[in-house]
């Protein structure tokens, strides 16, 4: 999934903070509370160069885009789509943290 | 672009700014690094077909669609959210079993139950229709897993050889007890515990230790839970439309390879251990 850049440069401390902001944005974008987006801008920071980290480019994109507390069909399959990258990227987070 | 991409349908996600063919781009790249074997045989253990009351909704064309994008051979089915009029999902369980009528190779119809309500008409009128387990939701239907009633649909779910999904996870209450009291209750029940009990999954993989036919699915589950549990006891799941086929497989493929999981014990996830239970 994307592609890995400077994994091993990066030390545990960073994948924690990266699972947590993941985790973090996931339930905020469930919730539709307005700080998924702020905690998605600050996961895909997080995520640069990590193998997580074009997911949360992309969430991160879409949480610019689109008002995600709008129930519409459009918002709410966006919100959607922004969950998956998330869960994606925790994973891939959880992965490296748990193979350190 | 046309189609679905993570689960939602690409057109309702045309807007400006939205990265629409990045987004197919990296669902396929997530797709094609998946390093799962048997690919065609796969089942899904968890399927809501139909439409919440909470807007998340799902047809038997979109549930097929996603199936052959991703190779998934079948998909336990049962209803969402949608009890209707009568309390019993008796509309809604009729819309699974007409899916599976329609699709039998690939839709294995539960139906679902409210055990607070008269259940014994729908399970006889379910099962001479063609259902084969039966789908039960502690939170949504506010009963408890160990309580008199719900004892009481394990019990005649295990009488018909039927398994029964029980949502387990994401919950405030601690779940191993009451699933504990619910085996002791019911010993030859097959329970598939959902989400892989996200939140108690420790607590219910002691219980599963001492009852053999406690297995958990897989959807929407957390990584560090799947990878202390024994892939004998794990069936893929997607819970889709709430979940989607990308992130579900990713999410196996990253416990085989941070578990150390054989191709045999992930074909078991993927195929095997919910095929045994549902045979």
């Amino acid at each position: 999934m994307g592609e890995p850049e400077r994994d091993s440069l990066l030390t545990r401390a960073d994948g924690l903070r990266l699972v947590a902001l993941c985790a973090q944005a996931e339930i905020a974008l469930v919730r539709r509370d307005p700080m998924a987006g702020p905690l998605l801008a600050q996961a895909a920071r997080a995520g640069e160069g990590r193998r997580a980290g074009h997911a949360l480019a992309l969430a991160a994109g879409i949480a610019r885009a689109v008002d995600l507390a709008d129930r519409a069909p459009g918002p709410s399959a966006c919100r959607k789509v922004a969950q998956a990258l998330c869960r994606l990227a925790l994973q891939e987070a959880q992965a490296e943290v748990l193979a350190s | 672009m046309t189609g679905r991409v993570f689960g939602e349908d690409a057109a309702a996600l045309a807007g400006p700014g939205m990265p629409v063919g990045d987004l197919f781009d990296l669902e396929q790249a997530v797709d094609d690094g998946l390093g799962l074997p048997a690919r065609g045989l796969w089942m899904d253990a968890h399927v809501h077909l139909g439409r919440d009351r909470d807007g998340h909704t799902l047809d038997l064309p979109g549930l097929l669609a996603d199936l052959e994008r991703f190779g998934i051979a079948s998909a336990v089915c049962f209803p969402p959210d949608d009890p209707g009029p009568g309390g019993q999902f008796a509309q809604a369980n009729d819309a699974v079993l007409a899916a599976a009528a329609a699709a039998p190779e690939r839709v294995r119809p539960f139906c679902r139950l409210d055990p607070g309500r008269p259940w014994r008409d729908e399970l006889e009128r379910v099962a001479a229709a063609g259902a084969c387990g039966i789908k039960l939701h502690p939170i949504a239907q506010r009963f408890r897993p160990e309580g008199e009633e719900c004892v009481a649909v394990v019990r005649a779910a295990t009488e018909l050889g039927w398994p029964v999904l029980l949502h387990a996870g994401y919950g405030a209450r601690p779940l191993a007890g009451p699933v504990a009291a619910l085996t002791e209750a019911v010993p030859r029940a097959r329970l598939i515990l959902a989400h892989a009990g996200r939140g108690d999954a420790r607590a219910l993989a002691a219980v599963a230790a001492s009852a053999p036919g406690v297995v958990f699915d897989t959807s929407l589950a957390a990584l560090p839970d799947l990878v202390a549990l024994p892939p004998g006891r794990l069936c893929f799941g997607s819970d889709r439309p709430y979940g989607d086929y990308a992130s579900a497989l990713h999410l196996i493929d990253a416990a085989a390879r941070v578990a150390g999981w054989s191709d045999r014990d992930v074909e078991g996830v993927m195929w095997g251990n919910l095929s045994g239970i549902l045979s």
